[in-house]
């Protein structure tokens, strides 16, 4: 049976934080100045009578910089912060990687409303486009889902883009909550 | 009386359950999504805990979550508001399992209603006639057209466990029926898992009203007199009123009681909807039960001057029902407009954004004025939850009191920053169907699909 879960990684320009990932009473913190290393326990959150350890995610490391909770058994909620973070001196982890799905250059599709993306008119059918397929203005790409209404996002040769072009590659993921501006696909 | 409650729902509903329950020394306690948090309508409640991302899967449908975030709160009670979890036969379970009160009927009686053909054959049994169609489920493809011979078309085949018009298809004559049943039983299939369907007479022009009732959990049942929600588009209701102008007085009395020992009958408790079609030849069909609290039940707080919130909490606290239905006496006429961040004039399309000015009147002559909201002026509409802004309710000492009342509330509504469906709304009270009571649920009155271009 899974006794773990995983906390959530936040990061927010210099800070990182570790938050809760469910709804339930957080114990057996660990005190300021630990170290925290991947797939270390951190303490235990108890929920519906069962408990589960709390892991820290892959590819995070660093000092706890806040203090402990005020009570032993503290209840928090689904993203209450849990650890703050600060970074180990001469610690390069998560570094490069990271930095690869930035669209700095190249031509680039952006959300024109907010809401949810998804790549595929339903769960159990293809996607409209893979990467490396072909665009065309005026066909479909996705679906935007704003207050439960469900509409297509159409390819428009807007800001600069080609009126025929390769996706090269997508930047929403399926499923994932867009803003307006946000870039959708890249394209060439 | 319970002194904490975990209200398991957001916007509207989650302000007016925290009303109610305040107005009774309870408690309120939210939950909100990582989305709604901050957002003004969580100042409401004394405590939130946030369950989860901005997904309704991921938050306001986590019933773990939800369970968990009561049990620490230290509530001792979960009401579901509308929506969401609110007819959730699991949830409620899981709830009792926990020792929660779940402020509703009981699993088991939310089951039965929730699947169409028990909960047409329970009502049937206690006296509601449904629309005329098959008995029960459909084996084959050949059942079903003996059936319709027997029935007549046009028809309609529905899912069991349809909803949102999805395993449905229209049926003109026995032609078309091999092509409808295979196509609604695929999309029964791949919606709900559930590919089983039933069929029924397909009625046109028809009104949809129905009644509100309330039980006890000692088998006292009343009435609260009916609602008549037949403006609608695309199945989503935008004005209601009570009463219903197409009904007589006789036949009000006795739907309402027809409704109200159908519902002790089958042993339910809480608030309750039992919803009727009236065919444009006056014959009145049960179509279903709504085993919760309904966005329209102000304008039966209007005309009953009774809380519903505030009942249903009394009901789940063990309480007897204290009101007789002698004791009811419904008073004048309630009409309530349903303010939706969509935009009529292209095609509905939904208009989240910043609410730069959200302002109503308090009071518009010549009758009262209520307006249900969880928003206000500088407000920011997300785009995951729905699209209902407000609702402004309007009650006269006549129906057309009451429509004047609410021309001038909504004149005097001040909403800039997103588009709304406020046009909408003025044009059908100006409509001369509207004001004479002569509607339907086929189309919009005052509203052409012309007005709608310009």
């Amino acid at each position: 049976m899974k006794d773990t879960i995983e906390l959530i990684l936040r990061r927010e320009g210099e800070s990182t934080r570790l938050v809760s990932p469910s709804v339930g009473v957080f114990t057996c913190a660990l005190e300021p100045g630990a170290l925290l290393g991947p797939g270390q326990v951190a303490g235990v959150l108890t929920a519906s009578g069962k408990s589960l350890k709390l892991v820290t995610p892959p590819a995070v490391c660093g000092r706890i910089a806040n203090e402990r909770p005020e009570r032993v058994q503290q209840p928090v909620g689904y993203g209450t912060t849990l650890y703050e973070l600060s970074p180990i001196e001469s610690a390069g982890v998560g570094a490069g990687a990271v930095e690869s799905g930035s669209p700095e250059n190249g031509l680039i599709l952006y959300a024109d409303q907010a809401g949810r993306f998804y790549r595929r008119p339903s769960p159990d059918e293809a996607a409209y486009v893979e990467e490396g397929g072909k665009l065309e203005v005026g066909m479909a790409i996705g679906l935007i889902e704003i207050m439960k209404t469900f509409s297509q996002v159409l390819y428009e040769a807007r800001g600069g883009l080609p009126p025929r072009a390769k996706l090269v590659r997508w930047f929403a993921d399926d499923g994932a909550e867009v803003r307006e501006g946000d870039p959708l696909l890249e394209v060439e | 009386m319970f002194r904490s409650l975990l209200i398991a729902n957001r916007g509207e509903v989650a302000v007016r359950v925290a009303r109610a329950a305040r107005e009774l020394g309870i408690r309120p306690v939210g939950i909100a999504s990582e989305a709604d948090l901050g957002a003004s309508w969580t100042g409401f409640l004394d405590e939130v805990v946030c369950v989860g991302p901005s997904a309704p899967q991921d938050s306001y449908l986590r019933i773990d979550r939800i369970v968990q975030a009561a049990l620490q709160t230290g509530c001792a009670a979960v009401h579901p508001g509308w929506g969401f979890l609110a007819e959730n036969s699991v949830f409620a379970a899981i709830c009792a399992q926990h020792g929660l009160t779940f402020v509703g009927p009981g699993p088991g009686i939310m089951e039965r209603l929730g699947l169409k053909i028990p909960a047409k054959s329970a009502m049937a049994a206690a006296g509601l006639a449904g629309i005329p169609g098959s008995e029960g489920l459909l084996d084959s493809l050949d059942e079903a057209r003996e059936v319709a011979e027997r029935v007549g078309y046009p028809l309609i085949l529905k899912a069991d466990a349809g909803g949102g018009g999805r395993g449905m298809r229209r049926c003109l004559g026995p032609e078309q029926l091999a092509e409808a049943w295979s196509q609604a039983s695929a999309e029964a299939q791949a919606a709900f898992g559930n590919g089983s369907l039933y069929l029924e007479r397909y009625l046109t022009g028809g009104r949809h009203i129905e009644v509100q009732i309330l039980a006890d959990n000692f088998g006292h049942a009343i009435h609260l007199g009916d609602r008549e929600c037949s403006i609608q588009r695309n199945h989503q209701k935008l004005i209601e009123e009570s009463p219903s102008p197409a009904l007589s007085q006789d036949q009000r009395e006795s739907l309402g009681l027809r409704a109200a020992a159908a519902a002790a009958s089958i042993g339910y408790s809480g608030a309750g909807t039992v919803e009727f079609l009236r065919a444009p030849d006056g014959q009145l069909y049960f179509m279903e039960m709504n085993a919760r609290l309904q966005v329209e039940h102000p304008v039966t707080e209007q005309v009953s001057g009774v809380d519903l919130v505030q009942q249903q909490l009394h009901i789940a606290a063990n309480e007897s029902l204290e009101l007789m239905q002698s004791d009811v006496s419904l008073s004048g006429c309630s009409i309530e407009c349903r303010i939706n961040a969509e935009d009529p004039s292209r095609d509905f399309c939904p208009t989240p954004g910043r609410l730069e000015v959200f302002e109503f009147p308090t009071e518009a002559g010549p009758g009262s004025l209520r307006v249900d909201t969880h928003l206000q002026s500088g407000d920011e509409i997300s785009p995951y939850y729905d699209s209902l802004l407000a609702k402004v309710i309007a009650h006269g000492n006549t129906r057309s009191e009451a429509l004047e009342t609410m021309l001038t509330a909504l004149g005097a509504a001040r909403i800039e920053g997103v588009a709304t469906t406020l046009p909408l709304h003025l044009a059908v009270l100006a409509s001369e169907a509207f004001r004479r009571g002569e509607y339907d649920t086929s189309s919009i009155p005052g509203w052409e699909a012309g007005a709608a271009a310009d």
